[in-house]
């Protein structure tokens, strides 16, 4: 960007923080509606079976009770939560209600009440018999049977097969990543009604309004003209309130009775029955040449959906691309395999597979290093992709693409070479430093449709109205939006309102805040819009005026025809004269179809400390490097980063859901599932490169997944570092370490 | 049960049931839905108040047992129309963004500073670590409130000098 900017590039405070710090803003927890009823879910305690009976009889008896709800009583169409728009095929396996139980915690009973304590105590006064069946939980036995296998995926180019059997050094390395509970601080929640027309208004803190209204029309067989949602303040979602789980039970009760109803779970219940990370265990070969060229590689990956198929296949899919867009690897291959386990459910999560593929591939290139004896960074920057480099399999172009600048700037503020080159301590506690790099998309170009329309307002006072489907996930979308608008106009950012999703009054959008989609796409339709609308100003106006359009100058909330710079008047005057004189509204809606599919990189550099009496693991130093084109808000996209580094932590040492020999959930709260706090947080330094990417808005491309997918990896290859241990499951908790470095031990000594 | 406390600056005396928990007399018959509830177990520390100058978990208590205390809550912070020094930080340092945490988040660290005004970076990470965060990673809150020190320290070194 030639021009100066005024409103872009600065790190402005996100639209409703007022309401925030003050405790104002109202969730949908806080939400109350004349006559509304509580609803409570009773879910399954066995992991597989089937309802043999339901005996509501005590729970229908209580004072307060007005209904229960369970398969016998409510619609048995089924539908697929993770289906977005109108078309998108994928197995529908869920219902409002299971006869069929397929994990621990899959939905067997609601009840609606007048009051909570009465909701929750008839849920305990249901009675279950279960026919019980046998249930797996391991994905390998998952595989070998086929009614749990559901599907198989390949991506591939050149002939890696060939050159991995005949090649000298191939490294090969084995990774299991877990099941990860998002841990928004608000838990799940809804709330709808029923209005007198007979429309179902939905208020959710969701990430995609219009998937809401497709998902529960689907399941309560509603036409999408009764169906309203509405988007409501988020308490943070990551991905788990992004496939709709509790809006399709709260819309069909509210339906059914006629009145507002509020559904909602508590922390239990939002760990084992909404959505997870999706577990994998992965195999990867790659083969390399003494000088560090990476000459093939076959990455394996089985992917465990859980209970039901949700985003499964997509989800495998959507991994396996990233594997090609990192490092420049000619022969490749990717292969996947999709299974059902009896296990909590899988979806969207943060960075939606890369962090997964990223963890078992960086963690491989390290030992590739390590196998030659070479410097990891070395490696890498042998092979990473340069700028406007192609994707070795056709899929988009990868733009602007700047890992090698971050890597090698990374280096420099890290200092690389001489923590790496430290003499090792000798005693109990050991430091190491390790580093990985990642690449995330911009959108859906290339893989499914990817499109906004907006609609944008000048009005009579010179305040401009965005509106459009955006969702504001507490990353500061509103405030992103309103800044970009504010840049085109040279308006403060108090004169700009952009709305969020409703889907009775936002024109579409074809797939939400998802895919790190929103400031790269969302924000090129906003900008779009704005220079549209502005143009529209500056023709009227150069009617009004009696000028050229070319004279025409905006500037600061002033417009005047450059010629007469002392008849200034405010853009709110000459909105009113242009209704007034011409009957034209300063309008436009406009539709804007995303053209590119750019990748983000980041690199991490982390500096971890190994206690080897315990297995513990302290995380001194982070410095994450981001190839983010231009930060629009350069303290939101630092926010970004921070809070994803204490989710990819996590991910590395702490966090875990699993289940027991007999598909029970382990970590039931937030006491047995460990996510940082913030003194076992380190200091986080973000570095920024900014070069510009040709269609995001003022050169901008996403943060927001990117942002954990390196971290992971960066963490283990710091742990082995240390203490030259293999981590062949995440997380690294200190058992795990403290086992391999056991098992080094023994190694070793059995060599003497 | 009636129930006798002083909520915000303000004297209540309620009925309340029994087995009521504070956070749910709170929200509930006070209508101070500022403060949250993330886990109901003392895991989260979203539901923080100030309780005659300690923060406390409010699932934790029962409102019982605050008979005759002096509670604080996040909606005590603005006084007279003027944000509290802790809020202005948390603004200006960019250390919100879903905001669920942020109440009880601000209230860990307003107890801290009523009761030690000039903690250590160590100090500060302490007072929140029942303060659970999944947006922020911490950093920005931190900055926060040791700007909140640094600001609060300038006047009274001067005072020192004079
Ligand atoms: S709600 Fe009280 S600590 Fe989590
Ligand atoms: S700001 Fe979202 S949990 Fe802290």
């Amino acid at each position: 960007m030639t021009n100066k900017l005024k409103y872009v590039g600065k790190s402005v405070p996100m639209h409703d923080v007022m309401d925030k710090v003050t405790g104002e803003i109202k969730y949908v927890g806080d939400m109350k509606l004349p006559n509304m009823l509580y609803a409570k879910l009773l879910l399954s305690d066995i992991a597989h079976g089937v309802i043999k009976s339901i005996d509501i009889s005590k729970a229908q008896a209580l004072k307060g009770v007005v209904k229960i709800y369970t398969y016998e009583n409510t619609p048995s169409t089924s539908y697929n939560s993770h289906i977005w728009y109108d078309g998108l095929k994928a197995i529908e396996d869920e219902y409002l209600f299971s006869k069929q139980v397929r994990f621990y915690g899959d939905r067997i009973a609601a009840v609606a009440a007048e009051d909570k304590e009465t909701a929750e105590r008839a849920i305990s006064l249901i009675k279950v018999e279960y026919e019980k069946l046998p249930h797996i939980i391991s994905p390998l036995e998952a595989k070998e049977n086929p009614e749990y296998r559901i599907t198989s995926k390949e991506i591939k180019s050149g002939e890696p097969e060939n050159i991995i059997q005949t090649a000298e050094i191939v490294v090969e390395t084995a990774l299991k990543t877990q099941k990860v509970h998002h841990a928004a601080m608000e838990t799940h929640i809804c709330l709808a009604n029923k209005e007198l027309d007979g429309t179902v208004t939905i208020w959710t803190p969701c990430q995609v309004a219009f998937q809401v209204q497709l998902v529960v029309c689907t399941a309560l067989g509603l036409p999408k003209d009764k169906v309203r949602a509405i988007k409501a303040a988020m308490g943070g979602s990551f991905g788990g309130k992004g496939q709709p789980v509790l809006e399709p039970v709260c819309a069909y009760m509210a339906y059914d009775l006629g009145k507002p109803v509020k559904l909602y779970m508590d922390r239990t219940e939002c760990i084992i029955a909404t959505r997870t990370r999706t577990a994998t265990i992965g195999n990867v070969s790659t083969a390399v040449d003494a000088e560090g060229n990476i000459l093939a590689r076959d990455i394996k990956m089985l992917v465990d959906a859980g209970a039901y198929m949700t985003n499964g296949e997509a989800v495998a899919l959507a991994m396996g691309k990233k594997a090609f867009r990192l490092y420049k690897i000619q022969n490749q291959r990717y292969t996947a395999e999709v299974v059902y386990t009896n296990t909590p459910i899988g979806g969207a999560c943060r960075g939606y597979g890369s962090p997964q593929i990223h963890a078992l591939t960086e963690i491989n290139i390290d030992a590739a290093a390590r196998r030659l004896g070479m410097d990891p960074v070395k490696l890498r920057l042998k092979n990473l992709f340069q700028p406007y480099d192609k994707d070795s399999i056709g899929g988009p172009a990868l733009g602007n693409a700047r890992v090698i600048q971050c890597v090698e700037k990374g280096m420099e503020v890290f200092n690389w070479k001489e923590k790496r080159e430290r003499p090792k301590a000798i005693g109990r506690y050991v430091r190491g430093v390790g580093m990985a790099c990642a690449t995330h998309g911009n959108g859906y170009y290339g893989a499914y449709q990817d499109y906004i329309t907006m609609s944008l307002m000048m009005n009579e006072k010179g305040e401009i109205i965005l509106n459009s489907g955006i969702h504001d996930l507490g990353c500061g979308t509103v405030t992103t939006m309103k800044q970009i608008v504010s840049e085109v106009f040279d308006i403060p950012l108090d004169k700009v309102t952009a709305v969020e999703g409703d889907t009775f009054k936002s024109p579409f959008d074809s797939a939400g805040t998802q895919a790190s989609r929103v400031t790269f796409v969302c924000g090129a339709c906003a900008l779009k819009a704005a220079e549209q609308t502005r143009a529209k100003l500056v023709h009227y106006a150069s009617r009004i005026l009696g000028c050229a359009e070319e004279q025409v100058v905006l500037e600061n909330g002033m417009i005047y025809a450059s010629d007469q710079p002392d008849k200034k008047q405010a853009y709110g005057d000459m909105v009113t004269s242009i209704q007034k004189t011409l009957s034209e509204k300063v309008e436009v809606s406009c539709t804007y179809e995303s053209p590119a599919n750019p990748a983000s990189y980041a690199v991490n550099f982390v500096e971890a400390e190994v206690d080897t009496m315990t297995g513990m693991v302290r995380i001194l130093e982070v410095l994450a490097v981001h190839d983010i084109g231009k930060a629009i808000n350069p303290g939101f996209v630092e926010g970004q980063i921070q809070g994803a580094i204490q989710m990819g932590i996590g991910f590395a040492l702490s966090e875990e859901i699993s289940v027991d020999s007999g598909g029970i959930v382990k970590e039931t709260n937030l006491g047995k599932y460990h996510i940082v706090n913030a003194p076992d947080m380190p200091d986080v330094k973000v570095m920024l490169i900014e070069e510009g990417e040709e269609h995001g808005p003022y050169g901008a491309k996403s943060v927001g997944e990117v942002s954990t997918v390196a971290i992971a990896p960066a963490i283990i290859n710091a742990i082995s570092n240390a203490v030259d241990i293999d981590i062949t499951a995440l997380p690294a908790t200190p058992e795990r370490v403290l086992e391999a470095i056991k098992r080094k031990n023994i190694i070793s000594e059995v060599r003497q | 049960m009636i129930l006798d406390f002083n909520v915000n600056g303000r004297d209540y005396s309620i009925e309340a049931d029994a087995r009521a928990r504070l956070i749910d007399v709170l929200r509930e018959d006070l209508g101070l839905t500022g403060t949250k509830e993330g886990c109901g177990e003392g895991e989260c520390g979203a539901c923080t108040v100030i309780i005659d100058g300690l923060a406390v978990n409010s699932c934790l208590v029962m409102a019982h047992q605050t008979r005759g205390k002096r509670i604080l809550t996040v909606e005590s912070l603005k006084q007279d129309g003027e944000l509290d020094s802790l809020q202005k930080s948390f603004i200006n340092n960019g250390a919100v963004q879903c905001g669920y945490c942020t109440p009880g988040m601000l209230m860990s660290c307003k107890a801290l500073l009523m009761r030690n005004p000039n903690p250590t970076e160590h100090e500060i990470r302490e007072a929140i670590e029942g303060n659970l965060c999944r947006c922020t990673g911490y950093v920005k809150i931190i900055n926060a409130v040791k700007e909140v020190v640094k600001e609060s320290k300038a006047p009274s070194e001067e005072d020192h000098h004079e």
